[in-house]
């Protein structure tokens, strides 16, 4: 049977409409994707169709070209406007199904906690850091003579009654005090200029109460050069004081004792609690002692190798928990070493 | 030292408010501790007057008094005490009074007579220890006065330094006072009438140890009447802390607090033929002291005895055989300088330190020794009556040259950082008391005194000579002197500069790697913990290890414990080894006080007792117990176990650039569960041969569970870390990605139960070779189709090759080698 122009035509604008009314009619992308493949693949329907095209006349070919291009055209039209119409509907029921309570909280990310004992010591270390102050450290439990002998207490010295001593069953040792004996020992290894932070535990002979402990963390500050002075001492112990306490804190030099230092200091602030007015926290002074200082004893840089004429410098001592008591509002060291965790857990 | 205010100033003219002057003696380094209102307790307590004193209508033993208290009426009050009389003036407490110790007072019924409140003894007022009779106030004082107007009194709480001996005194803190304000400072009267024969007559006194006592002062009193002092002398002695005794000792310990001179008294009857030898105590010597006890006297203690015996612990405490007592007639008084470590070490021997001994060991001004016996003989004539003997008693009179302390004005300011000249440094030295004089000649600085004292000459500096008054012991060198000039100055004067002196060398901070592991846990979950260094024993020896975790790079452990010889309590008397007893507490804790679930590590010391001393190393300690999540809807509940502690191990491991860590079975610690524990190792990322981390990891045997009711399981890991204690991390070297395609294998590998997976991963490792990248296990299973005791274990093999693609062929190679090598050494086959 021969096929003519007209009749070629025909076919093809009974296919073009019989697809545009299945693709309409695809219930979902799979069934649209099977019309697509069955009519225009390579072996569909449309290229079946056009098979016929070799027995028309030359001239006619090109039209009947034409005729089906458009066809064509129709249908993928017809097809890619379904695929957004099933496409839209799936987002649409898939938005809808997938629907929840945003206000239910989340899933929980496990949350760890740093304890404030090495958190403080860290911020200390962190702002003597940027005056050039290096970590070092030392033994805990200690020889007599590193923890008073040669900071100039002596023995039978009355002086010994500033520290309540535990003694261990090692003669001649005992559990440090006070991390003073570290300037000893940094002055033992390291030439001037010397700027060292020294930090760790110590013990004492002391019933525990809401501000003593019979362990207890401090921190010992070092600055040994031919020109430190006490002025640079209370420079930087105000910059101190302004890193932690905010920089308009008012701070406080006044006379203090320690056998390891002439002259000694004690360090206040404004009080934190009651900013001056003064309050039980501050004994009604308006003012928080927040360490002990002064220049080094020539007697102190003698033990640790120097010549105390050609030498000069500060030291400074401070207790850990004192200093976190302040920064976090905490009033009884206990809780430090006790660790319960609903204290714990709300430093971050 | 606690400073009433009223008998401060006898000595000093006192123009500041209690506050200020508080305020000034801080800046001046004598700290004030607490500011006391001495009878603030006293509330509605006024001067009465004893109208008329008639027998209580009922009773035999009371009487009926009639007050007039200024306000109008007079009161009727019943009263028991016999020492009242019509028209004395004595303290009246009205109904509404709070007393001492908040005793109220209230009108009330005594055998059928309204008591219209109370008249009140001296001990009722705590004003002195006189509970018997009513306080008899001076004729003069004003009726309806409160009595806290008379008698109330500004108590100062001051914190004298140890260096300060000479300030543990009114009169020093006076000088200390007149420091500041400029005042002139009064000493007390001292001059006695000596109305008695001569003393060498009743007193002889032999110094066998010159060395422990310099000096020696004695005066004897004969005819004294011992009784109570007068009432306001026990006013300011119990103000100032210390309790009234009788008059003849009130007054030693008046010239105590007065002058910082301690002093003790004789009854002189007990002291043979009045002969008192100084002497060290002979083996098997005994006294009973003031306080009744019997002591056994060590022979280095110095003694004051006479012919027969010991009489007192020189500097310490009298002998209860030779106290003043109301049948003392005659008293000797010693005022004497002892040397301050001899009484120090006694004090301590005996465990009596005291108010006198304080004194002595913090060394005495030898001019005191005299001018305390006269002060103490005066007191005794006022207040006890009877005649002094003639001169004193003084084993060595002479007294010594001042301390002269050369300092240079120039060293003083580039010390204190200030530029204050020779004369100014002058003038404020003057202001204590310091005098100065123009250095002559070759001038030695003493710079430092002790084992090695070190002078220097000043050469072409000007220098200045200070001069130590004999009551500042504590100065001594130039640095001294600086002080004393910053002091007076005000240290509050020298102003803050920022240093601009050389920096040190650049130091790697020791906590580097325990900032890394604080992270690292902190990050997963876990809360950190400090915890005590010491412990009990018995803990220690719960928590020993047989096999302990051995040290990296920190000294080995010990297993002798160190041990505190003067513990506060045997809970913390031994320096612990492992961090674990101390995490177990924490979490027990934790766990009772009703927190569901602990994660917490701590990273501290372990000590113990080496052989050539004491030994220190650092752990990390890692505890879980409970739930293991908190409640959520969005996670399963469970509790944590020994893989949480692995995973976190792991995890450090990694954190720290170490590789996977290796576990092994560990079977035999009784700490520990048999089955669920395992020792482990993590060798270096960058160095196989080297080993990062190592310690152990379980769970707590069962039967411990039971004893410290967990229900559960706890969870304990300790391990050695290298770098813990000063080490840092060396920076990872990291490789590029992989540029060609990675290749991925799945192997379900069937073996017995018994075999370790840690075995079967290692068998795959090491016959898969170098293009094996990674090994992960994925799954674990059991039951059909496997048989009974077996398992199948799901690993994911990841291979690449550097700078090609793989072949089909060489991966299945791998494969090959690796399925036999598993056939061979673990009975292994695959799962298909
Ligand atoms: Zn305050």
């Amino acid at each position: 049977m021969s096929i003519d122009l007209a009749g070629l035509t025909r076919q093809l604008e009974l296919l073009r409409d019989e697809i545009l009314a299945a693709a309409a009619a695809a219930p979902d992308l799979a069934s649209l994707e099977r019309l697509q493949i069955d009519v225009l693949g390579r072996k569909g329907r449309l290229t079946a169709v056009l098979r016929g095209i070799g027995s028309l006349p030359a001239d006619d070919r090109p039209k009947v070209g034409a005729v089906a291009n458009a066809v064509r055209a129709a249908i993928e039209a017809a097809v890619a406007e379904r695929r957004e119409a099933l496409r839209a509907e799936a987002i649409a029921t898939r938005i809808a199904s997938e629907r929840v309570d945003v206000t239910l909280p989340g899933r929980p990310v496990p949350r760890g906690s740093r304890h404030p004992i090495p958190e403080t010591i860290a911020a200390i270390a962190e702002v003597f850091g940027q005056f050039g102050f290096v970590v070092y450290e030392g033994p805990e439990v200690e020889t007599d003579v590193h923890n008073f002998q040669m900071l100039n207490i002596p023995l039978d010295h009355p002086a010994r009654d500033l520290w309540d001593t535990l003694y261990v069953d090692l003669d001649g040792y005992l559990l440090r005090t006070h991390t003073s004996p570290g300037q000893i020992r940094v002055m033992a290894r390291e030439r001037p200029p010397i700027r060292a932070l020294l930090p760790g535990r110590c013990f004492r002979y002391e019933a525990v109460d809401a501000s003593h402990g019979f362990e207890f963390f401090q921190v010992e500050g070092l600055m040994i050069d031919e020109g430190t002075s006490m002025a640079d001492l209370r420079g930087l112990l105000d910059e101190f004081a302004g890193a932690l306490f905010g920089a308009g804190r008012a701070t406080r030099f006044r006379p203090g004792y320690y056998p390891f230092t002439e002259p000694s200091v004690a360090f206040d602030v404004r009080c934190v609690v009651c900013d001056g007015a003064g309050c039980p926290a501050c004994s009604r002074t308006g003012w928080m002692t927040i360490l002990g200082a002064g220049m080094v004893h020539p007697v102190v840089l003698q033990y640790g190798g120097l010549d105390p004429e050609r030498y000069q410098g500060f030291a400074f001592g401070m207790g850990v928990e004192r200093i976190a008591n302040l920064r976090h509002a905490v009033a009884d060291l206990r809780y430090y070493l006790e660790n319960d965790l609903r204290f714990l857990e709300q430093f971050r | 030292m606690r400073v009433p205010l009223s008998w401060l100033a006898d000595y000093v003219d006192l123009d500041l408010t209690p506050e200020a002057l508080a305020d000034r003696l801080t800046l001046l380094g004598m700290e004030v501790k607490a500011i006391e209102r001495w009878g603030s307790d006293w509330r509605s307590v006024v001067v009465g007057e004893l109208v008329a004193v008639d027998p209580h209508p009922n009773s035999e033993r009371l009487s009926l008094a009639r007050v007039n208290v200024g306000d109008g009426t007079l009161r009727e009050i019943v009263c028991g005490a016999t020492n009242i009389a019509t028209g004395q003036r004595v303290p009246v407490a009205l109904p509404g009074a709070v007393l001492p110790g908040g005793r109220r007072i209230e009108r009330a019924e005594k055998l059928g007579v309204v008591s219209d409140g109370m008249l009140c003894s001296g001990d009722e007022l705590r004003l002195t220890t006189d509970a018997e009779g009513i306080l008899i106030l001076p004729a003069d004082a004003p009726i309806g006065r409160p009595l806290a107007d008379l008698f109330g009194d500004v108590v100062l709480d001051v914190d004298v330094k140890p260096n300060r001996g000479d300030a543990l005194s009114l009169v020093g803190l006076a000088r200390e006072v007149a420091a500041v304000t400029g005042a002139r400072v009064r000493l007390p009267r001292a001059e006695v009438a000596e109305e008695g024969p001569p003393v060498e007559e009743r007193l002889r006194v032999e110094i066998e140890e010159p060395g422990l006592c310099p000096r020696f002062v004695g005066r004897w009193v004969d005819g004294v009447r011992v009784g109570p002092s007068p009432d306001r002398v026990q006013m300011r002695l119990l103000a100032a802390g210390m309790r009234p005794v009788s008059n003849v000792v009130d007054a030693s310990n008046y010239v105590m607090l007065e002058l910082g001179k301690p002093i003790h008294t004789f009854d002189a009857a007990a002291v043979e033929g009045g002969r008192i030898v100084v002497r060290r105590a002979r083996p098997g010597e005994t006294l009973e002291t003031l306080d009744h006890e019997e002591r056994i006297l060590d022979p280095e203690t110095l003694l004051i005895a006479d012919p027969r015996g010991p009489l007192a612990i020189a500097g310490v405490m009298g002998g209860a055989a030779s106290e003043v007592s109301e049948a003392t007639r005659s008293v000797i008084i010693e005022s004497a300088i002892f040397d301050p470590v001899s009484i120090r070490r006694t004090a301590f021997r005996y465990a009596l330190r005291s108010e006198a001994s304080l004194r002595f060991e913090k060394g005495q001004e030898f001019g005191l020794a005299p001018l305390g016996a006269d002060r103490t003989a005066h007191l005794i004539v006022a207040w006890a009556g009877g005649t002094v003997a003639r001169g004193r008693v003084d084993t060595n009179p002479r007294e010594p040259e001042p301390v002269r302390i050369p300092f240079r004005p120039a060293r003083v300011n580039r010390l204190l950082g200030t530029a204050l000249s020779g004369a100014e440094q002058r003038e404020l030295l003057a202001r204590v008391g310091v005098e100065t004089e123009p250095a002559r000649g070759e001038v030695r600085v003493p710079v430092a005194r002790g084992e090695r004292p070190h002078d220097v000459v000043a050469a072409g500096e000007e220098a200045i000579v200070a001069v130590a008054p004999p009551w500042r012991r504590d100065l001594a060198i130039e640095a001294d002197i600086a002080e004393e000039i910053a002091r007076i100055r005000g240290y509050e004067r020298i102003g803050g500069t920022r240093p601009d002196t050389p920096m040190p060398a650049y130091r790697r901070s020791p906590l580097g790697v325990r900032d890394a592991v604080r992270t690292a846990l902190v990050g997963a979950g876990l809360a950190e913990v400090v915890t005590h260094a010491l412990v009990a024993p018995e803990e220690l020896e719960a928590y020993r290890l047989r096999r302990p975790v051995p040290s990296l790079d920190d000294p080995e452990p010990v297993a002798t414990p160190i041990r505190v010889t003067n513990p506060l309590s045997s809970l913390h008397s031994v320096l612990r080894q492992t961090l674990l007893p101390s995490l177990t507490g924490v979490v027990l804790l934790n766990l009772r006080r009703g927190r569901p679930g602990v994660a917490i590590f701590e990273i501290g010391k372990g000590y113990g007792r080496g052989p050539e001393g004491p030994v220190e190393w650092w752990r990390l300690g890692i505890a879980l117990a409970g739930a293991a999540t908190p409640p959520s809807p969005l996670l399963p509940r469970r509790s944590f176990d020994l893989d949480d502690a692995k995973g976190l191990v792991e995890h450090v491991a990694a954190a720290l650039g170490f590789a996977e860590p290796r576990f092994t079975a560990e079977a035999d610690e009784p700490l520990f569960h048999p089955g669920r524990t395992a020792r482990l190792e993590a060798r270096l990322a960058a160095d196989a041969a080297a080993i990062g981390l190592v310690g152990i990891v379980g769970e707590l045997h069962p039967a411990r569970l039971e004893a410290l009711e967990i229900r559960d399981r706890l969870v304990l890991a300790e391990l050695a870390v290298r770098g813990l204690g000063e080490g840092w991390l060396e920076p990872p070297k990291v490789a590029a990605p992989p540029r060609h395609p990675t290749v991925e294998r799945d192997l379900a590998v069937v073996v017995g139960e018994t075999v370790p997976a840690a075995r079967v991963a290692e068998t795959i490792r090491s016959s898969a070779g170098p293009l094996l990248r990674r090994l992960q296990l994925f799954d674990v299973y059991r039951g059909a189709p496997l048989g009974e005791g077996e398992r199948s274990l799901a690993y994911r093999l990841t291979f690449w090759a550097e700078g090609r693609t793989l072949t089909e062929e060489e991966v299945e190679a791998v494969v090959a080698a690796v399925t036999g090598a598993l056939e061979r050494e673990v009975g292994g086959r695959l799962r298909s």
